[in-house]
């Protein structure tokens, strides 16, 4: 009965049968998703990218939910989301520009952070945290230089997660069954010299599978970690441009010696990748740039080089250098949209500063807290099995205050980018023109870099929210 | 059939078109408009904006990475009309042949890789052309390494000389271009190949018979008849491939993570707008790339009409 008076109604309407029961079926689908109940949003929303800050953070995130409420009003409970990296920052953007809620609490990657204060500073979508760190004394017990990348204009837009001290990880058994001492090794210079020997065709085809040094002149991570050792980089902290420094001019034309010719000792064994991690297994790379947290990564991914590997301090670019970089960074800041900016506090000082979660941090991912009254605690003292028994939390603590400042410029990541450019151009060049030296390659470098950095800083005279640079 | 719409009232176009018509005008009358609007303001983000004039597009015209782009995204579709499109028309030319057995299998075969979607042909062609563990240098490392000469001239002779395909060869830091067109290559030449298979089923046999009879060889036949005949489907396979060449971006913004690559040799059109517009927030910049792209698209389509035009190939 009833189908046959719809029947009726549609054609009363001029539809046919078809065309009614569709536009019905549409009629009752915006109907129920309309009158479907939407979750209320309750407590605090917190975004992460890594899964295993996920790991770590549940334990503490649990124990703060069981006491808000009754015992303690102040607290709200908090959810913990896992994003991908590109996810979480497409969202958070979209969500700023859009000044739609995001979350209360979102966990920033270094790469990330030049897209989020790329505007007017007062258009930043994150608080800004200074005059609180100030007043709080937060800034006094973390690590200065955490707070670099998280700067802006001089004002700090999150609290720093890590140090991120890198050091030379090698092939321990191979260089001890050489009789190599590393304690010989101060410099670039004597790493080459030094361990060379260790370059070997190992299947026997005439061509060396073995190099000394895991890194690439493609990688923006490595070269950017050997810029920073050397002083050179992208701006210092007024701003001035170093892209043309002689550091830079020096280090990529030394990176470019180390990755073709006859003085060749690299090989490119990237990280998070199947073919990388089996160069390394295969003991094809001697030795590679490691950051605190990539320390964690490999003991978690390539177990099999337990017991094999050593740290040492970096070698300097001359006698009396720099022995550490930095590589990598998150911090952990707050929405501007967020719905109770103290309740958000509240919580990412009791996760950021928190000893157990240091301590967390270390046992599970060997990265270093920046808290540094907590850097005597006995855990970085313990001998690592992965590392042959070394003590590899201190020997990264003995660098964590010698880590190079970085830019937190808006055009910092521009202007490394066209470094990597102009490195790869010039890996051309000595490709080209069979130039294998690094000093024949320097006045190259010089020039190539000079171009550069004249039309890094037409983009950013440009840029009229920021102009004449971002010392503004 | 058709009594029965002159007999629906007036409105009813208007229902039914009702809900796309709204879609349309918010999400691209809109915005389009909008972009115009853009194109001429620097942004920071969508709500900061400042007027600059055209100096977004006098910018556009003199920036050395804008040039790369559009190098790198010509040669791509260079390659897509002149290598790849030839490739499709070969293999729907053997595949339409009637004595091949199991042609149904060999087209589903061809036509697969468009089933796997882009993203993955990125990721697959990613441990291909890996350097030392990639599929294909360990196996032409391997395969060299069995017993290849390659004649060299030494003293006046020549000689053979044992040839080791370098299992380092570095496709992606250095053959770009090459690596991206090859990929693209794999996974398009079947999708091609079925516009053509359609055009080369629908060509007169009679035609080709009176040919035949008159003597044309196969060239000629194919020239004369089979050619001519699909013009029109080639055309357009033409213009769409075009289209999607000047459209690349996931297969690039993939393969070689979220970068150009080495000194932006897989910089293309579509991506330098979106590092320009998401990774900087220069929406309006980004609008005047799109226009320019627009523009550049809208140009092969009018070049094209006005080539069937006079080649009186009615579209």
């Amino acid at each position: 009965m009833a189908s046959h008076a719809f029947i009726h109604w549609v054609r009363g309407l001029g539809l046919g049968i078809g065309p009614g029961v569709i536009a019905l079926l549409a009629v009752v689908s915006t109907a129920a998703v309309l009158a479907w109940p939407r979750p209320e949003r309750g407590g605090l929303e917190f975004w992460t990218f890594a899964p295993h800050h996920t790991r770590m953070y549940e334990p503490v995130i649990e124990s703060w939910n069981q006491k808000a409420g009754s015992d303690h009003p102040d607290r709200q409970r908090v959810s913990l989301s896992t994003l991908s990296t590109g996810a979480l920052a497409q969202r958070a953007q979209a969500g700023f520009w859009a000044q739609t809620p995001t979350a209360d609490l979102i966990e920033v990657e270094q790469p990330m952070i030049g897209r989020f204060v790329a505007g007017p500073i007062d258009e930043v979508g994150f608080h800004d945290l200074t005059d609180r760190l100030r007043e709080e004394g937060i800034d006094q017990r973390l690590n200065p230089a955490s707070f670099a990348p998280w700067t802006s204009r001089g004002r700090v837009f999150g609290l720093p997660h890590d140090v991120h001290p890198v050091l030379l990880c090698y092939r321990a058994d191979l260089v001890e069954a050489a009789g190599i001492d590393v304690d010989a090794i101060e410099t670039w210079d004597d790493f080459e010299r030094l361990m060379r020997p260790l370059i070997a065709d190992l299947d026997g085809d005439g061509k060396n599978d073995r190099y000394l040094l895991g890194l690439w002149y493609t990688s923006l991570d490595d070269l950017q970690v050997l810029l920073l050792q050397a002083g050179g980089g992208t701006f210092d902290a007024e701003g001035g441009s170093l892209i043309a420094s002689e550091a830079n001019a020096r280090v990529i034309a030394r990176v470019v010696t180390w990755c073709l010719g006859p003085g060749r000792i690299a090989i490119d064994a990237p990280e998070f990748s199947p073919s990388g991690n089996q160069l390394k297994l295969e003991g094809r790379v001697v030795a590679a740039l490691m950051p605190d947290w990539l320390a964690g990564v490999w003991i978690n991914a390539l177990p099999g080089l337990s017991g094999k590997l050593k740290l040492m301090p970096i070698p300097a670019w001359e006698p009396g250098g720099r022995r550490t970089s930095v590589r990598g960074g998150t911090m952990l800041a707050i929405p501007r949209t967020t719905r109770d900016f103290d309740a958000a506090w509240a919580f990412a000082k009791e996760l950021y500063l928190s000893p157990d979660l240091a301590r967390e941090l270390f046992v599970t991912n060997h990265i270093i807290s920046p808290i540094m009254d907590l850097w005597d605690e006995p855990y970085y003292a313990e001998r690592s099995a992965y590392f042959s028994g070394q003590r590899s939390g201190l020997a990264y603590i003995e660098q964590a205050l010698n880590v190079p400042p970085r830019s937190s410029s808006p055009f910092h990541q521009t202007a490394m980018q066209r470094i990597l450019d102009t490195t790869a151009r010039l890996h051309a060049y000595a490709q080209d023109n069979g130039v294998h030296d690094d000093q024949a390659l320097l006045p190259e470098a010089r020039r190539l870099l000079a171009q550069t950095e004249a039309r890094v800083l037409e983009e950013m005279q440009r840029n009229v929210f920021i102009a004449g640079g971002w010392r503004r | 059939m058709s009594r029965r719409f002159r007999q629906h009232p007036a409105w009813v176009p208007y229902f039914w078109a009702g809900p796309f018509l709204l879609v349309f005008a918010v999400f691209l009358a809109y915005p389009m408009l909008l972009s115009v609007k853009m194109a001429f303001h620097q942004n920071a983000g969508p709500r900061v904006a400042e007027y600059v004039g055209t100096q977004n597009f006098s910018w556009m015209m003199g920036d050395p990475l804008f040039w790369t782009a559009v190098r790198n995204t010509a040669v791509f579709a260079a390659a897509s009309v002149f290598i790849q499109l030839p490739a499709s028309l070969g293999l729907a030319l053997l595949l339409n042949r009637p004595q091949l057995r199991a042609r149904g299998f060999w087209r589903a075969i061809f036509f697969a890789p468009v089933l796997v979607g882009l993203p993955f042909v990125a990721i697959l062609a990613g441990l291909v052309f890996e350097k030392n563990t990639g599929l294909l240098n360990v196996a032409l490392h391997e395969f060299t390494s069995l017993e290849v000469t390659l004649p060299r001239k030494i003293g006046g002779q020549t000689l053979g000389v044992p040839f080791t395909f370098d299992i380092e060869f570095p496709w992606l830091q250095s053959y770009v271009m090459p690596t991206l067109i090859i990929s693209a290559f794999w996974m398009y030449v079947g999708f091609n190949m079925v516009y053509f298979l359609a055009a080369l089923q629908n060509v007169d046999k009679s035609q080709l018979e009176a040919a035949e009879i008159d003597g044309a060889n196969a060239w000629h036949r194919f020239v004369n008849v089979t050619l001519p005949a699909i013009r029109p489907v080639a055309s357009f396979v033409v213009l769409l491939s075009l289209i999607g060449s000047f459209q690349l971006f996931e297969l690039p913004y993939l393969l070689l993570q979220e970068t150009a690559g080495p000194n932006n040799q897989g910089l293309t059109l579509v991506m330098y707008l979106y590092q320009q517009g998401f990774d900087r927030g220069d929406l309006g910049y980004a609008s005047a790339v799109g226009w320019v792209l627009a523009i550049v698209l809208f140009g092969f389509a009018i070049a094209q009409q006005v080539y069937g035009r006079l080649r009186g190939a009615d579209l």
